[in-house]
């Protein structure tokens, strides 16, 4: 139940019913891996780009809190999850500018869940109900 | 997904003017369809279950007053000589979250999660009734099962045990009546274990014009003591194409330590 909870207290905006309801159906796996209380903000560069199952990988060139360039790799949802949002296959490029907001691994590898990702163009994209809403800007 | 899903209206419309629909309206058991349908032999009478489905409600969507959501999955009324194994099992995957270390799985491998947890509609499915048979995709892992309508079931010794089993049913008015045999003893749902004297019954029941349910009752001498009872609930998903879904970057696996998932940073 508490893989459950820790999903579910991200998706502040529907209500504890629902929740309930959708909590059996909500992922490919727990996300108790990522620590999603501890949000940190990616800039870099795109080296990779994978649209496949289970799981959509982006692979970020940035620099770390200490300033450090390293390669995040970034988890998303799968490409049904984000078709259904809007995302799409060919909408991330390698060496495109993107900003990631990310719930990072809890053992301190350089990757983490995608919870929000800014485009060149500015545009901003969730990673869809099961992996919940950036809790930074 | 908003403007896939539209208004309730535009919904309607679309059933309204989609090809599946306007030149059968009229057929009992049709979504829209006043006339009751009859019970019987299954042929061509009903197939308004016939479409794409998504899971109801969706996260974040706001029910419908006149269609409640289902009820949580109750645990598994498992005979006491099991119980404690299985509330062990529960235990120790909470704890592998609250380390961080979630509990690798079947379903992390990339394994098809089969019957009955299938049907819940992790994502969107598409069901399709053709002469004899009603086939339900769901886009999860592309899993298939196949319902054959007006056939006898197969002794319960002759079913080859498997992810989706071997399914007969029969329509009664807008119920879709299912048995299910031979389930693969691997193919846990919620971690509860069964034998290969299982049996699934699922009442799969169109509410037009909009909804559908799966009352779901799960049988087995062995391991049971007595029914286990779950519904699952569906809203028409008009226009939906289905997506692919084939597992072949899985970057999870299983920390030979800890036996908790880990994601592969290099590949």
């Amino acid at each position: 139940m508490r893989r459950i909870i820790v999903v579910l207290a991200a998706l502040s905006a529907a209500s504890t019913a629902e929740l309930a309801v959708m909590a059996p159906a909500l992922a490919h796996h727990s996300f108790a891996m990522y620590d999603s209380d501890h949000q940190i903000k990616l800039s870099g560069t795109v080296k990779s780009f994978e649209w496949s199952n289970p799981h959509v990988y982006i692979e970020l060139n940035a620099p770390d809190a200490q300033g450090t360039t390293k390669s995040f790799l970034i988890e998303c949802a799968n490409p049904g999850i984000l078709n259904r949002i809007g995302w799409k296959f060919n909408m991330i490029k390698v060496g495109d500018k993107i900003t990631a907001i990310i719930a990072p691994l809890r053992t301190g590898e350089a990757g983490g869940l995608l919870k929000q990702v800014t485009l060149p163009d500015g545009r901003k994209f969730l990673n869809g109900g099961p992996a919940g809403k950036p809790n930074i800007q | 997904m908003k403007a896939v899903m539209g208004s309730a209206a535009a919904m309607v419309a679309a059933l309204m003017v989609g090809s599946a629909w306007s030149a059968d309206s009229a057929v009992p058991g049709q979504p829209g369809s006043s006339a009751p349908a009859k019970s019987g032999r299954s042929g061509a009478a009903v197939h308004g279950i016939t479409g794409t489905w998504n899971r109801y409600p969706e996260i974040g969507e706001k029910p419908d007053p006149k269609f409640s959501p289902a009820p949580p999955v109750s645990p598994p009324p498992l005979k006491e000589q099991y119980l404690a194994e299985w509330q062990a099992q529960q235990q120790a995957a909470k704890d592998a979250d609250a380390r961080g270390q979630p509990l690798f799985s079947d379903y992390v491998k990339c394994l098809p999660d089969g019957m009955p947890a299938m049907m819940m509609g992790m994502f969107p499915m598409e069901v399709l009734q053709t002469p004899g048979q009603v086939t339900v995709i769901q886009e999860a892992y592309n899993q298939v099962r196949r319902v054959y309508l007006d056939e006898k079931p197969i002794p319960i010794e002759d079913a080859e045990p498997g992810y989706w089993g071997h399914s007969v049913g029969h329509w009664e008015g807008n119920t879709l009546i299912i048995d299910t045999v031979g389930i693969k003893p691997t193919v846990k749902f919620r971690g509860a274990p069964h034998s290969d004297q299982m049996r699934i019954h699922e009442r799969l029941t169109l509410v037009p014009p909009m909804y559908m349910q799966d009352e779901v009752t799960v049988e087995d001498p062995v391991y049971l003591t007595g029914p286990w009872n779950f519904v699952y609930k569906y809203k028409r998903y008009p226009n939906y194409k289905m997506n692919e879904y084939v597992c072949d970057s899985n970057r999870e696996y299983k920390d030979s330590e800890t036996g908790g998932t880990r994601l592969r940073i290099t590949k």
